[in-house]
């Protein structure tokens, strides 16, 4: 009904027929936007930026677009200039990290995939760019089937696998803590596979599990586990749970005092974690997966600067995985001299990262017929203050992801891969 | 085992206890407003952010008395500027909005302070732990029980001595008539609303010493309180105080013997007491909103 006052006041309908429209316009767009330009290589990240996990997702969002920044000064991929397109993956739906995947291979024409920081999510996304023949890199997604059961040609990982991860620091627990051990696992993928390769490699050092608990993922309150936890007297206690869920079961049991009577340890932190926590729950042995703070490392102070100029602090794990995924594409299209998914993943069988891109003390390769990178693995002891306000983290010992006793033999990591004819 | 159960009981009464403070507040502002507040949950972390932002200069003490009234204040305006237009509309418009504004909330918090964890520091000598052999109490949680039953007093010592209190219990009742009687209703729903997020400001400030310091820290929160609503009884504060105490407890039983479930749980309960007595456990017969 027209409105007779003075003042503009648009009618109801015209604002029902407006949104509509507004609406169908958002879905209609893959077909009415115009071909963009075809010089651009694009890389489409769909990490999760909102959410549980948005902060391990904004970060390798960042470190990604750091890559893409020195790619192009450095000429680009194959002459081309490259561009980072960055979705919202959400931290645990994988319906809207499919969509968006669809969305970058079909609407934006992204030439890689990146992604995802949730193990669920990843195994997903990977589905869809096998479908599609994208060529797809996993900067932080954890859990084994990713390059185990079910890897594909052109999907390649850059963080390690939790058989990894379990290898390379059950023997830092069983020789420092003892042999009964109760586990806190976070109910989905990446806590049940991690779980399971430490309790398998600590077995054979003569380790045992008295007692465990599978937590819901986002778990609020530890106290049940906690309580449980003590009742079975374990030498340690090990916390497999991720991001927040760690700084609310560190915090917990630190305020209960579990520290003084156990060890408080676990497989994976990330030093996101560690600068959430307080200073008293900076406890406990653990691994990271890089470091920022490596003596004798050349080129890593300009990637710390680089980061550091963006954000403010010094680069995490993270970080370095969205590198090393940008860097990933721009070296294996110029190694395969092409774009096509098929060359490039053929290109990066075996593929060691130069150092400037490694950052590491050990080399740094795409294991072929895996597709998994292999690299040095940091063990060490959290610690309260160190001498730089981000030095958090004491290494004590680099273990080398290639040594057969860590990765494991192909044949033990359930990938079969098969190649396209 | 009946160690177990016990601890897990005590321990189901503190984390209750802390769904109850929450569930308070929005249960304040249900009860006047009729507005469901989704943003409930944003207005926890923003009095977490906002006791972060304050230590510094105030300590842990001053923060936790600025930092609840500052989100008070907060509340006061967002009802002044944003929620009185929609009363007497449609429940439906309130619960879009307050849906919207918990978005706005928690990206407005990670804009100002990033999405990653910030480290709370509580005092030391409060978090330490004073016993683990009978039951888990550490200062922090002995704390956290004193300040929920000053608070949950305080708020019925207000609503029932107190002529505001007097006037907000009329106005749950019969807010027209309340006006008529020359009461400044659109006054009293403002101060309601402020003293809901002003509750929910405080439990920002109690969780941040047991939790995380993230963006999403009110996200885990907020469903318990509605369902301590729903469970405990529409209506009635006393009700929802109950609820919040009851889920706590059955939670923490359930992760004895199911852990999976403990989440799941609470939602069970609140199925069950739709089914058989939907007016809640303490609740008016026939309360709608």
């Amino acid at each position: 009904m027209p409105n007779e006052t003075l003042a503009p006041v648009v009618d109801r309908r015209t604002f029902v027929k407006t949104a509509l429209a507004v609406g169908a316009a958002t879905v209609a767009s893959p077909y009415i936007i115009p071909a963009r330009a075809a010089d651009v290589v694009k890389l489409g990240m769909a990490n999760p930026l909102t959410g549980t996990y948005a902060a391990f997702g904004k970060n390798e969002s960042i470190g990604c677009q750091l890559a893409v920044e020195e790619i192009n000064a450095k000429g680009g991929i194959l002459g081309r200039q490259a561009q980072l397109i960055i979705e919202d993956s959400t931290s645990g739906d994988a319906g809207t990290a499919v969509q968006k995947s669809r969305k970058l291979i079909d609407s934006d024409h992204v030439n890689f995939l990146l992604g995802n920081v949730n193990s669920a999510l990843a195994l997903a996304m990977a589905g869809v760019s096998n479908e599609k023949g994208v060529l797809h890199i996993d900067p932080g997604g954890h859990t084994d089937a990713v390059t185990g059961k079910s890897c594909h040609w052109n999907v390649f990982r850059v963080c390690n696998t939790t058989a990894m991860e379990a290898n390379a620091v059950a023997s830092a627990l069983v020789k420092s803590y003892g042999k009964k051990f109760y586990y806190i696992t976070p109910d989905y993928a990446y806590g049940h596979t991690v779980e399971a390769g430490l309790i398998t490699a600590i077995k054979k050092l003569g380790g045992e599990r008295i007692g465990g608990d599978l937590a819901p993922l986002g778990t609020v309150d530890f106290s049940s586990y906690l309580i449980k936890a003590q009742a079975a007297k374990p030498d340690v206690i090990l916390f497999l749970v991720a991001g927040n869920d760690l700084i609310n079961a560190l915090k917990q049991a630190v305020q209960f005092g579990l520290d003084k009577k156990f060890h408080l340890a676990g497989a994976l932190m990330e030093l996101e974690v560690l600068e959430g926590l307080p200073t008293e729950a900076r406890i406990g042995t653990w691994l990271l997966e890089w470091y920022w703070n490596q003596p004798n490392v050349p080129h890593l102070d300009a990637f710390v600067a680089g980061i550091k100029k963006k954000t403010g602090r010094v680069p995490t794990a993270r970080h370095w995985f969205g590198y090393v995924g940008g860097w990933t594409c721009a070296l294996g299209a110029e190694k395969a001299k092409s774009l096509k998914a098929l060359d490039i993943a053929k290109a990066l069988q075996d593929f060691a990262l130069p150092p400037e891109v490694a950052l590491g003390p050990n080399k740094a390769y795409y294991r072929a017929n895996q597709n998994q990178l292999l690299d040095t693995i940091y063990v060490g002891l959290a610690k309260a203050k160190g001498s730089a306000p981000d030095d958090l983290f004491d290494v004590k010992t680099l273990v080398n992801g290639a040594d057969v006793a860590i990765s494991g033999t192909l044949e033990e990591s359930g990938c079969k891969m098969t190649w396209p004819t | 085992m009946t160690q177990l159960i016990l601890f897990n009981v005590f321990n189901g009464l503190i984390v209750g206890a802390f769904y109850a403070l929450m569930a308070l507040g929005l249960s304040l502002i249900l009860n006047l407003s009729g507005v469901i507040n989704f943003a409930h949950g944003g207005f926890l972390a923003l009095g977490a952010y906002f006791a972060y932002a304050l230590i510094p200069y105030v300590g842990f003490w001053g923060a936790l008395v600025l930092s609840p009234i500052l989100t008070g204040v907060v509340g006061l305006v967002v009802e002044r500027l944003l929620i009185r237009p929609l009363y007497g509309r449609d429940p439906l418009y309130g619960l879009l909005l307050t849906f919207g504004l918990a978005y706005m909330l928690e990206d407005g918090v990670k804009y100002v302070w990033g999405p990653q964890s910030l480290p709370f520091e509580a005092p030391t000598w409060l978090m330490s732990s004073l016993s683990n052999d009978y039951f888990f109490l550490t200062g922090y949680r002995l704390f956290m029980i004193l300040i929920v039953v000053v608070a949950v007093a305080g708020l019925f010592g207000v609503l029932g001595y107190t002529r505001l209190g007097m006037r907000i219990r009329a106005g749950t009742r019969d807010l027209e008539t309340v006006s008529t009687l020359g009461v400044n209703t659109r006054l009293l729903r403002s101060l309601n609303f402020g003293l809901g997020v002003y509750f929910a400001g405080l439990a920002g400030v109690l969780a941040a010493g047991q939790l995380g310091l993230e963006p999403t820290i009110g996200d885990g929160l907020i469903m318990p309180s509605f369902v301590a609503i729903i469970v405990g009884g529409l209506g009635s504060l006393v009700g929802t105080l109950f609820g919040g105490l009851l889920i706590g407890v059955v939670s923490g039983l359930t992760t004895v013997f199911w852990p999976a479930a403990s989440e799941a749980v609470i939602y069970v309960m609140m199925g069950l007491v739709l089914l058989l007595r939907p007016r809640g456990l303490l609740g008016e017969e026939g309360r709608i909103v």
